[in-house]
């Protein structure tokens, strides 16, 4: 078991209100699997997925992530868990500006104090494995949205993680780019990364092993 | 890590050329601002600290009790530096210094024997053996022993015998002052120059050749040297008895009343440190010195902090205000694993490259302006550059000053939550604006503060030299170093008068400007005992010509006049400030008592202002007398250039081997201003970078303003506001925090500026209209950069603003 959502609860106060965001969640997830989340605009897909990546607190319920227990741990321990084992891929690449393609990829790794030899070896190697190495020293202003994405995932990847949350990774792609995108996941899936994506395409939902539906936060 | 550090920081100037230009080059005018007021504060400071054993060298001073005014002074009788050093074993050594040009000191004409040109030196000091050790003079060549300790001798700079004795053979070479061939002065010895910031400077040194033991004429500055760890306030205190001693059995001597002498009673004397002596006399005391102004240093320390802290603020704000752009790159940061401790290393990182450039730039900013700012500051100031201190230092200001200002951006910066700036709910304004608000107010409420200064401070000096002096300063050229006429002077001033261009001639260096003779007395009426305490005045010494020559007008009375052969005896003229003082309502035909000789008189004359303005006019009268220092002309009205050639002639055919020197009145005035002028000249720059600095900082914060609001000025666009509804939402907000600055800062620079106006006994009123000034002018700056900003905003096309989101 990778990760284990009981009875989650979040919500916001406004107004002396509670409006709430998600509403009784429970979903075990296990090493290996590739999991689609869909539902209207508003539902909450995003919120979930930025609460299985510790990015985004809840208010009750019971979230365990590799037998650990979220909700106890310090800030600063949650933060080194997702840094350790979540790679995060968004809709709109969030690649940094100032960095090269190159440096993009070197980042995650700079931080997690991997050493410099190791560290080129590493980003050549995904450079290769993603068909990017004629772009390795350009900026993302340079690249087409597709293949900023694509840096995106390999920048997601680049750290083994153990888990990949993806918000709405081909919403601003066109079909063929996004159908790269998928065949990537499914290949990534049956190399055992264990995927989490968020869309609102049904042909994409089926490369997930599994389709949760959300309606107003809860799940159905 | 490092590495990649400055990888960011330097894409982040590339990216940002404006902003990064307005950031490192505002902090490093402040720096260069800072550094410039801390060489000219160091100068100021550094006077006199050059003797060896300045702790133990002092002036003294002279302080009594006159009708309840405290009268200070620096000059004292011959003998009581001799007594000093006789009496008191706790002085080692007392010299004594005579700085007065009927003495022979100040301006001479100065001749090498076998030369027939004269040359106009101005330096000259008469000293004493004893004053050559105090103040350590460096003899090069010559015996220190007894370089003064002959009459006749001379002893001269290092730069002054290579000048006169290019072959080095100085010593013992026979020279002649003011064309007096019957008394040649022998070189005695070379000294090393006088160092600039000396408090007594001169170029010539002559021994003190007066005998006249007496202990009633007062014209000597006394220095002691006194043992070490003296106490100096129970020496000060044993010194009075000088006073029972010496003084008042000389003054009873000469006959006066026994109030008088319980006024000397009350007399004090007080040891002047000597490095306190250039930044921290009381100018009352006319000591004739050039001297420094403690408050002026004060007031610049302050307006360096200014200029530095506004130049930090600037820094602070362009760093946040560009969080709007970072918080996105601290959010992916730290969603692919960047730790807060990475990102405020980064920051600070960033902050302290920056910091460092600016100070680089500063520097060299600063050694750029450095020859400018010494012709204003008139002073001969350098960078340190080679002290081994001055760089280190530098240096870790810079890092500093660049952890200091990155702090809080760092910080502020590090610890967005990830999800809120990437679900795009972080809202940067809200939260920082306050706290950028408060420091717009401040930047603008001290650049408002500097601009009413500013202006005061230039109204206070247009004031000083357009103000009615009571004399007619123009047209009147003063030919300096007329000792040299001797008994030619009366055919002298003849054939200048008889020149068309002149109108009238007098001769004598009792001038209302500085280097003017002064000569303080005591008055009383005659036979009026009022307890024998009379009225201190100056007794000036002119001649018949002195009162239409200068223009001064005349109240009642009469002016001297050679139809009354008293005239030249006993007659006197005093200014009504006397007379009021004298207590006298009708004073024409009444006498006066000055050292028991009686004047009776014969005009009164308005009060015209003979010393700085930062005074208050005195108590004055003129008497006939001989007095040769300087002969002043007053010219026709026409061509000056004419009428200064025909002078120049009458002068060449009476003294043909000396060329003339002369300066006009006004000039002379306004030199005399020149301290005050110079303080505001400086002043006015150094205000003058303050408010560039914020400016600079405006400029850049309504540029972030913009740019922050860009995405929501499109959309104002698109849905069709006009170009004037965009300009005022930009705009006004701006205007509203200005407004705030402009009510902050109006009382506090009424309350400053009232306080240093005092310092002037006459000065203007702050008026309404200098605070509107103000106002207009930062109300003007703000609009202008604002509105830069925001047309540039308002015409944008809008999808250039929508597309990049
Ligand atoms: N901080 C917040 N305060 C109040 N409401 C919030 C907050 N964050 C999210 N919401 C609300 O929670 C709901 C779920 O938002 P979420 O972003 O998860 O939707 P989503 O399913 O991802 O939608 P989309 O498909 O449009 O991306 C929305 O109605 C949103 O308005
Ligand atoms: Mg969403």
């Amino acid at each position: 078991m990778l990760l284990e959502l009981n009875n989650i609860f979040k919500w916001v106060t406004t107004g002396g209100q509670r409006i709430f965001l998600l509403k009784d969640i429970n979903l075990q997830v296990e090493q290996g699997e590739f999991i689609s989340v869909m539902g209207p605009s508003g539902s909450g897909k995003s919120t979930l997925l930025n609460v299985i990546g510790m990015l985004d607190t809840f208010d009750e319920g019971e979230y365990n992530f590799m037998d650990e227990s979220v909700y106890s741990l310090k800030e600063k321990h949650r933060a080194n868990l997702y840094k350790q084992y979540i790679g995060f891929v968004f809709q709109s690449y969030h690649l940094l500006d100032d960095l090269t393609v190159q440096e993009n990829l070197e980042m995650p790794l700079i931080y997690k104090k991997v050493k410099g030899s190791e560290r080129k070896a590493m980003v050549a190697d995904m450079l290769d494995r993603f068909n990017i190495v004629g772009k390795k020293d350009l900026f993302p202003a340079q690249l087409s949205g597709g293949q900023q994405q694509l840096v995106g995932v390999a920048r997601a990847l680049i750290a083994n993680p153990k888990l990949i949350l993806a918000d709405e990774p081909t919403g601003n792609l066109n079909s063929k780019q996004g159908e790269e995108i998928m065949e990537l996941f499914k290949q990534l899936n049956e190399e055992g990364v264990t995927i989490i994506q968020v869309t609102h395409s049904e042909k994409n939902a089926e490369y997930g092993s599994r389709i949760i539906n959300l309606l107003d936060g809860r799940m159905v | 890590m490092f590495k990649n550090h400055l990888n960011i920081a330097w894409r982040t100037i590339k990216k940002d050329k404006l902003f990064t230009f307005i950031k490192i080059g505002g902090f490093a005018v402040g720096i260069a601002a800072c550094l410039l007021i801390a060489l000219f504060i160091r100068n100021e400071v550094s006077y006199d600290e050059h003797y060896a054993n300045k702790d133990q060298i002092y002036r003294v001073v002279f302080q009594g009790e006159v009708q309840g005014e405290v009268m200070k002074s620096t000059h004292f009788q011959l003998p009581f530096a001799d007594a000093l050093q006789s009496d008191f074993p706790e002085i080692t050594k007392a010299g004594k210094v005579n700085t007065i040009e009927i003495f022979g000191a100040g301006k001479r004409g100065m001749r090498v024997n076998g030369q027939k040109e004269n040359t106009f030196e101005e330096n000259f000091v008469l000293a004493d053996q004893e004053t050559f050790d105090i103040l350590e003079i460096q003899l090069q060549e010559g015996n220190p022993q007894t370089a003064l300790s002959r009459p006749s001798s001379i002893v001269m700079s290092r730069s002054k015998a290579d000048k006169y004795f290019p072959n080095g053979d100085a010593l013992q070479q026979t020279i002649f002052l003011d064309n007096d061939t019957s008394k040649p002065y022998t070189v005695t010895g070379i000294m090393e120059d006088v160092p600039e910031n000396s408090h007594l400077d001169f170029d010539f040194l002559l021994p003190i050749e007066d005998t006249n033991q007496n202990w009633t004429n007062q014209n000597y500055f006394t220095y002691v040297l006194v043992n070490p760890n003296t106490d100096i306030p129970a020496l000060e205190q044993k010194m009075s008895l000088i006073v029972e001693k010496y003084i008042i059995p000389a003054q009873i001597k000469r006959g006066r009343s026994a109030d008088f002498i319980d006024v000397l009673r009350t007399a004090e004397y007080k040891l002047q440190p000597v490095t306190d002596i250039y930044l921290k006399s009381d100018l009352k005391m006319q000591d004739g010195l050039k001297h420094g102004d403690i408050k002026f240093v004060w007031l610049f320390a302050a307006i360096a902090i200014f200029v530095l802290l506004l130049a930090v603020i600037n820094f602070i704000n362009l760093s946040t205000a560009k969080s709007a752009n970072r918080a996105k790159e601290v959010g992916l940061r730290k969603t692919i694993g960047a730790f807060r401790n990475n990102l405020v290393g980064q920051f600070l990182t960033e902050s302290v490259i920056f910091s460092i450039i600016s100070f680089v730039l500063g520097v060299v900013l600063a050694w750029a302006l450095l020859p400018t700012f010494n012709q204003i500051a008139a002073k001969n100031m350098e960078l340190p550059l080679s002290a081994w201190w001055f760089l280190p230092i530098l240096f870790a200001a810079g890092v500093l000053v660049g952890i200091l200002a990155g702090l809080y951006p760092a910080f502020y910066l590090s610890a967005f939550r990830p999800v809120n700036v990437l679900k795009g709910t972080l809202s940067v304004g809200s939260k920082s604006g306050r706290l950028r608000s408060g420091l717009v107010i401040f930047q603008f409420t001290t650049s408002v503060i500097l601009i009413i200064g500013t202006l005061i401070i230039y109204r206070q000096m247009d004031f000083i030299v357009s103000k009615e002096l009571g004399y007619d300063k123009e047209r009147v050229v003063v030919l300096e170093g007329t000792n040299i006429l001797g008994n030619k002077m009366e055919a002298f001033k003849e054939q200048l008068a008889e020149l068309s261009q002149v109108k009238s001639v007098t001769a004598t260096n009792y001038l209302p400007i500085d280097g003017g003779s002064r000569n303080g007395n005591t008055f009383m009426v005659d036979g009026q005992d009022d307890g024998g305490r009379g009225v201190p005045a100056q007794k000036w010494r002119v001649d018949y010509d002195y009162i239409n020559t200068l223009g001064i007008q005349l109240k009642a009375g009469r002016g001297f006049s050679k139809e009354f052969a008293y005239d030249s005896i006993n007659s006197i003229v005093i200014n009504s400030k006397m007379a009021s003082e004298l207590g006298l309502k009708d004073p024409i035909g009444k006498k006066l008592d000055n050292n028991s000789q009686i004047f009776t008189i014969i005009g009164v004359i308005e009060d015209f202002h003979f010393k700085s303005l930062k005074e208050d006019i005195s108590s004055l009268s003129l008497v006939i007398g001989k007095d040769v220092g300087a002969v002043s002309v007053k010219l026709e009205k026409g061509n000056p250039a004419e009428a200064l050639a025909s002078v120049e002639q009458v002068w060449n055919r009476t003294i043909p081997n000396q060329a003339l020197n002369y300066t006009f009145l006004e000039e002379e005035f306004t030199q005399m201003h020149a301290d005050v002028q110079r303080m505001g000249s400086i002043f006015n720059s150094f205000a003058l970078f303050a408010i560039l600095v914020a400016c600079l900082g405006l400029f850049a914060l309504s540029a972030f303003m913009v740019e922050q609001r860009r995405k929501e000025i499109s959309i104002r666009r698109v849905l069709g506001a006009p170009f004037k509804n965009i300009y005022q939402l930009l705009t006004l907000d701006f205007l509203k925090l200005v407004v705030i600055s402009i009510g902050i800062a109006i009382p506090i620079g009424w309350y400053l500026m009232n306080r240093w106006l005092e310092g002037f006994a006459y000065h203007i009123n702050i008026g309404w209209e200098i605070f509107s000034l103000a106002a207009l002018i930062a109300l003007g700056v703000a609009i202008v950069t604002i509105s830069y900003q925001s047309i540039g905003a308002a015409l944008l096309k809008p999808t250039k603003g929508l597309r990049t989101e």
